[in-house]
């Protein structure tokens, strides 16, 4: 059954259109990613299913509730998490929680949330005083003090380092095991790859597609790529006669072949039937960021990417 | 709990963690009666005339002072840096309204400026020798007023600044010329007709002089106390009506 309903969405401010056309649904249980580049109408579109923006054309509907007229019983059970909102810098972490758990009927113990989200020790710490991942964790934090059904995270990971992000990827994975749906806004790809179990593409206020990460992918006839080094001597006309390879170059002592997914079994076999030792051997699969440019015909986003 | 209690009780730890409000609220007035008002203590009261020269201007605007700094620069602000950090609109995800905030913010900064209020009288009553507000039901009045009023322009400043850090400059620009007509430096018995009439219905002027008034036993004018609840009423309105969130 889908939690969240989302049909021909249109919003614009002034003359500028924001979302053109937007229709997705949510089904329960799963990690849902909105994935563009900035600028595309990602948050627009949440905010409207949070009911903080009122749609100009199409419907919502939230655990099957209008988020804009029943907006209160649907905050009691949405969760947010707002990019780059912040808290004042003299409160203390637990303050923080206990203020907004206040605000819900269904309310989460605070001491387990600390502990599942790894700000224990920062208990009695000031806001100004955390550092970037553990400000992003307690903001998590806020958006499940009220036992949500619905988290939605807009942005959760744009400003830390690979290791804070990472580590918040691991959370996204844990709230999703407690049962909550998550709504995950995102302009990273590696993100959007490794958490989400289906998402929308959305560039230019427009859905470009639904699918899997690796349906999505597979949509892409991108090249793999396979890099080795040699050990022994051979000619390249071994490797570009096969039927699966596109091309063949040397760079150094090393070599790249191109070509379809089948491409790295049949160089491995080659290599293995003409006796050609080698190591350093990689594999480069197509990502999201090449379905993407594929997609919308645009180049990736960069990765320091600010607001949307 | 409810929601606006925890609230009020959690901005009430923010005001008392930031030193600045605090010495704005309790240090800054008391320290300006003890420097003006030591000297003349004991001195004839007889000897100076003129609005300087009332036994009880200088608590006055020392009380109009802390309501002043705290209408005109924590109470906008804090509200700015609130919508500057998202507060305001992380508060709407969630079932309570981002107005109860404000609501929060008034009532602290109100709580806070009745405290500076106290410890302001109960300093003239101690340590300048002078008697406590004789009209006790008329200084209520010209008090509450004079916050409505000046709390009002505050919340009008907080709904136009288009950042936390236009409001820091808007408040004193706009603090120190209602100071200057209210009497602060030159007595108003010794400025042009026109200014004096101005700063007589002018914010601070008309606070200032209403609770002078109560202090030393009179009734304050009705005039100026309805100019204090009109501008409150008017400054109310314009900043709901213009209150932006983000």
């Amino acid at each position: 059954m889908p939690v969240i309903e989302v049909e021909h969405l249109h919003k614009r401010y002034g003359d500028k259109v924001a979302v053109d056309d937007v229709s997705f649904t949510v089904e329960q249980g799963e990690i849902f990613g909105v994935l563009g580049r900035n600028g595309a109408g990602k948050t627009t579109t949440v905010e409207c299913v949070q009911g903080l923006r009122r749609a100009d054309r199409g419907t919502v509907r939230v655990l099957g509730l209008d988020p804009v007229r029943d907006r209160t019983e649907v905050r009691q059970r949405v969760g947010a998490q707002l990019q780059e909102s912040q808290l004042p810098d003299k409160l203390r972490v637990r303050e923080a929680l206990d203020l907004y758990r206040s605000f819900y009927r269904n309310r989460a113990d605070i001491d387990e949330l600390l502990t599942d989200l790894g700000l224990a020790e920062q208990r009695n710490t000031a806001f100004h005083k955390l550092s970037g991942g553990q400000k992003q964790r307690l903001s998590v934090a806020l958006a499940l003090v009220g036992r949500p059904e619905i988290a939605v995270l807009d942005e959760l990971t744009t400003g830390l380092d690979p290791k804070g992000r990472r580590d918040t990827w691991d959370l996204v994975e844990r709230i999703r095991d407690r049962g909550v749906t998550v709504v995950l806004v995102t302009h990273f790809m590696a993100e959007a790859e490794r958490l989400c179990d289906r998402l929308a593409l959305i560039d230019a206020g427009r859905v470009v597609a639904i699918d899997t990460p690796s349906g999505l992918m597979s949509r892409v006839d991108a090249e793999h790529r396979v890099h080795f080094r040699p050990l022994d001597e051979f000619d390249d006309a071994v490797l570009s006669v096969l039927p699966e390879v596109g091309s063949v170059r040397r760079d150094g002592d090393e070599v790249t072949v191109t070509g379809p997914e089948e491409v790295l079994q049949a160089v491995l076999s080659t290599l293995a039937e003409q006796k050609i030792r080698y190591s350093g051997l990689r594999v480069e699969q197509p990502t999201l960021d090449d379905a993407f440019v594929s997609l919308t015909g645009h180049p990736g986003t960069p990765s320091d990417g600010r607001s949307s | 709990m409810n929601a606006l209690s925890k609230l009020v009780a959690v901005e009430a730890k923010l005001f008392l963690r930031e030193p600045v409000s605090l010495f704005f609220v309790f240090a800054l007035p008391l320290g300006l009666m003890l420097v003006f008002g030591l000297p003349q203590r004991g001195a004839d009261p007889g000897a100076a005339t003129g609005q300087h020269g009332e036994q009880t201007f200088l608590p006055s605007i020392a009380l109009s002072l802390t309501i002043g700094m705290l209408a005109l620069f924590t109470l906008p602000m804090a509200l700015g840096i609130y919508r500057e950090r998202k507060v305001l609109r992380r508060l709407a995800t969630t079932p309570v309204s981002p107005a109860l905030l404000l609501i929060a913010q008034v009532v602290v900064n109100l709580v806070m400026g009745v405290a500076g209020a106290v410890v302001t009288a109960l300093g003239v009553r101690l340590l300048l020798d002078q008697p406590a507000p004789a009209n006790v039901a008329g200084f209520v009045v010209a008090f509450l007023l004079g916050v409505a009023c000046l709390f009002a322009i505050g919340l009008l400043i907080a709904a136009l600044a288009p950042s936390a850090r236009s409001a820091q400059s808007i408040g004193p620009t706009l603090f120190f010329p209602l100071l200057f007509l209210a009497g602060a430096w030159l007595p108003r018995d010794q400025m042009p007709t026109v200014l004096a009439r101005i700063g007589e219905y002018s914010p601070l002027g008309a606070t200032v002089d209403t609770i002078s008034a109560a202090w030393a036993g009179q009734n304050p004018a009705v005039p100026q106390l309805l100019v204090l609840a009109g501008t409150a009423v008017v400054g109310c309105l314009l900043a709901a009506r213009l209150f932006r969130w983000e």
